[in-house]
């Protein structure tokens, strides 16, 4: 069970509680940072590996809550698994509801937290890879002329070579040569790929001018 | 006092009365059953209400007085009913012209004999082994059931014999020279229960008492000596005081019977309050042991699954493994100590209390604080006040506190690196009462909503090691009738300040010279 490329990030403020954690996910492999408090985890450089955060839910000054709330605001939020000393049903619901992977009440089995450890990894890279993909299609589309991102609006539309020419004043034979672009520029090989790439660009939040 | 000035009020009405004390008022008969229905029910509901004290509390006295009340409230139905001219020309029953001076002389004199009864057995209990017959409600129904026949009786046995009663009466409305023995018995009676129950310690229902008796000595002596015979203005104003005697008992328990619900009442809503709060307090108890156990326990397990996973390696990485089992020996050592920690608490000897010089307690943590200041990189500034008072405590449990603080006070600067790490003990008598210790950190300081919430379980600055957090400092703290609390010192830390009563019998200034 080796996370290569991937790490934790552990945050609670009792030394012991620390070094047991660093010393579980070592021992399978995993790389592992530890923090104690959420000042220095906030302070530390996340980088790029898919990563997640063991959380204590009691901290000195900040709850864990509270710094789940603000990850999230931040637009850094990473899979958290909140990890308690006394926990109650309402602190779980609370944070179950802003997001979190899993809610584990001390002491709990290894296997649970590498379990919900695993998941929110996989979360996160999920995450990443849905992130580079739309980056990906944006960096294409940026790559089309105004006129071509026009004429794939409407070849997404399902519109034929015909209609598009009449539509833009175009012969049809430019409208052809356009498309060749498109197709290349996006690396699409077929119509339906060229379509689904243009729902992804429409559902992206940073989607750039449709031109 | 507002039974003196009652006192003094009846004393005024009868100087007031006596200029008029002879003027007659013919016809005034139709107000007699009004007066005298008054009267019924003002004593018999002094009796009821006597009646259900005695059944509180059972004592001889208090069954007489109301056994007396009942007697003559109930004679005040044949007095009214055979006054002339009231209900019939010679009123009713057969009475004949001395039936109805007969029953007032009865009512009178009786009245006085059963409170003298009454103040002669003030104090006095019932015989141990009589108890079970004379108290409760079969003695009250006895006394009900014997008053109510002695009043048919008594009445039956003077309208019967009406001629062979003392001549009280020289005509229909007009005393005779007999009557004047009758006023005098009364007085000698009245007297005799006022100077009985001024002697010995007195209730309030006594002072009530004495009043009543006052006003009815005002009253025989309007009637008698000084009015002009019935329905006269004396007359009239002697049943006043009659009425005024009747209702002063009855007022007065009223009163103290609503003040003393009133009071019952608002008890019950402090205890229960108190209640809901000790349970509060236990559960955050409860909550903050677990917390306290569950983080050493925590460890132990993740170190031993960590342990095990290190030697089910292909290759057993047997050097990590021995790391885990320390972990798990020095958390296991820890967890011990909690519950040491709690054992403290809650052991019987540290209801132990003794006189503390605070200082000595807070020299005796100096070295363990000192130690856990340099590992966290704080320096340690001490500040003793010479000759403040002793304090009556527990040393072990405010060596805890003081521990327990200034375990914190190190924790809150973990994160600071823009100024020095000062922890900051001091020790002060505030006035004469209380002696204070403060612990000052130059940490991150708190918020004002932190700092009334801090004590509560879950609000953190949490706690290190064996230390049980602030929800048991203030526990201690207020088993020995302190508080604690703290405040923000802007941006440059918090002051926790623990406030102590100092010992009452000290003699100011001798402890610590």
């Amino acid at each position: 069970m080796t996370h290569s490329g991937s790490i934790v990030f552990v945050v609670d403020d009792d030394a012991a509680v620390r070094a047991s954690l660093e010393n579980l996910f070592r021992s399978v492999g995993q790389d592992v940072r530890t923090f104690a408090s959420t000042k220095a985890f906030a302070l530390a450089d996340p980088g790029n590996a898919a990563a997640c955060i063991v959380l204590d839910v009691r901290l000195p000054g900040q709850s864990g809550i509270e710094f789940q709330r603000e990850l999230a605001l931040t637009g850094r939020s990473l899979p958290i698994v909140f990890i308690t000393g006394h926990g109650d049903i309402a602190m779980s619901v609370a944070a179950m509801k802003a997001g979190a992977v899993e809610f584990l009440t001390k002491p709990f089995r290894q296997q649970d937290l590498l379990d919900a450890v695993h998941r929110a990894l996989e979360m996160d890279r999920a995450r990443r890879s849905a992130l580079a993909e739309a980056q990906t299609l944006r960096d294409r589309f940026n790559a089309l002329t105004p006129r071509e991102r026009e004429v794939m609006a409407l070849v997404a539309t399902g519109k034929l070579n015909k209609q598009i020419a009449a539509e833009l004043e175009l012969s049809e034979i430019t409208v052809k040569v356009h498309r060749g672009h498109i197709m290349r520029k996006m690396q699409a090989t077929t119509l339906p790929d060229l379509v689904r790439f243009w729902d992804r660009l429409l559902s992206d939040p940073n989607r750039p001018a449709a031109g | 006092m507002l039974a003196l000035w009652v006192a003094a009020a009846l004393l005024l009405a009868f100087f007031a009365a006596l200029p008029f004390a002879r003027v007659q008022l013919p016809g005034t008969e139709a107000a007699l059953p009004a007066y005298a229905t008054a009267i019924l029910i003002n004593d018999v509901l002094t009796a009821a209400l006597l009646l259900a004290l005695f059944s509180a509390q059972p004592a001889p006295g208090v069954l007489f007085l109301a056994i007396g009340y009942l007697f003559v409230g109930l004679l005040a139905v044949p007095w009214a009913l055979t006054f002339p001219g009231v209900f019939a020309e010679h009123g009713l029953l057969d009475a004949g012209q001395q039936t109805t001076a007969a029953i007032a002389a009865l009512r009178r004199c009786g009245f006085p004999v059963f409170v003298l009864a009454y103040a002669l057995l003030r104090g006095a209990r019932f015989p141990q082994g009589s108890l079970r017959i004379w108290s409760g409600r079969r003695a009250i129904a006895g006394a009900v059931f014997l008053v109510c026949a002695g009043t048919i009786v008594v009445t039956a046995v003077i309208v019967a014999h009406d001629q062979n009663m003392p001549k009280l009466m020289a005509g229909r409305m007009e005393a005779s020279s007999l009557w004047t023995y009758v006023a005098g018995a009364s007085v000698v009676l009245y007297v005799a229960a006022i100077v009985a129950l001024l002697r010995g310690p007195r209730s309030v229902l006594d002072l009530w008492l004495l009043v009543v008796l006052f006003a009815l000595l005002l009253e025989i002596v309007l009637l008698s000596f000084i009015s002009s015979g019935r329905l006269s203005v004396g007359w009239w104003a002697g049943r006043g005081f009659g009425l005024a005697a009747a209702s002063v008992v009855l007022f007065q328990m009223m009163w103290e019977t609503t003040a003393l619900y009133a009071h019952l009442v608002r008890s019950i809503v402090v205890e229960r309050r108190a209640n809901q709060m000790r349970l509060a307090s236990l559960e955050a108890l409860s909550a903050s042991i677990a917390h306290e156990l569950n983080q050493p326990l925590a460890s132990m397990v993740t170190n031993a699954d960590a342990g095990l996973l290190w030697l089910d390696r292909p290759e057993p990485n047997v050097t990590e493994c021995r790391g885990a089992l320390d972990l798990i020996a020095s958390e296991g050592h820890r967890a011990g100590k909690v519950i040491e920690a709690i054992r403290t608490l809650f052991r019987k000897d540290t209801r132990e209390r003794v006189m503390l010089d605070l200082n000595e307690v807070v020299t005796e943590m100096l070295p363990e604080i000192r130690r856990h200041a340099r590992l966290g990189g704080a320096a340690v500034q001490v500040d003793l006040a010479e000759g403040a008072p002793p304090v009556v405590g527990n040393a072990v449990q405010l060596q805890q506190v003081v521990s327990n603080l200034a375990t914190n006070a190190v924790e809150a600067m973990t994160d600071v690196a823009d100024r020095p790490k000062i922890l900051s003990i001091r020790t002060a008598a505030r006035g004469p009462n209380d002696v204070l210790i403060e612990v000052t950190d130059t940490g991150e300081g708190l918020g004002a909503e932190d700092a009334s919430r801090l004590f509560e379980p879950f609000v953190t600055t949490k706690p290190a090691g064996l230390g049980m957090g602030l929800m048991i400092c203030r526990s201690i703290v207020e088993a020995h009738g302190g508080r604690i609390w703290a405040t923000a010192n802007g941006t440059a830390g918090s002051t926790f300040t623990v406030a102590l009563p100092a010992a009452d019998d000290h003699a100011p200034g001798i402890a610590g010279s």
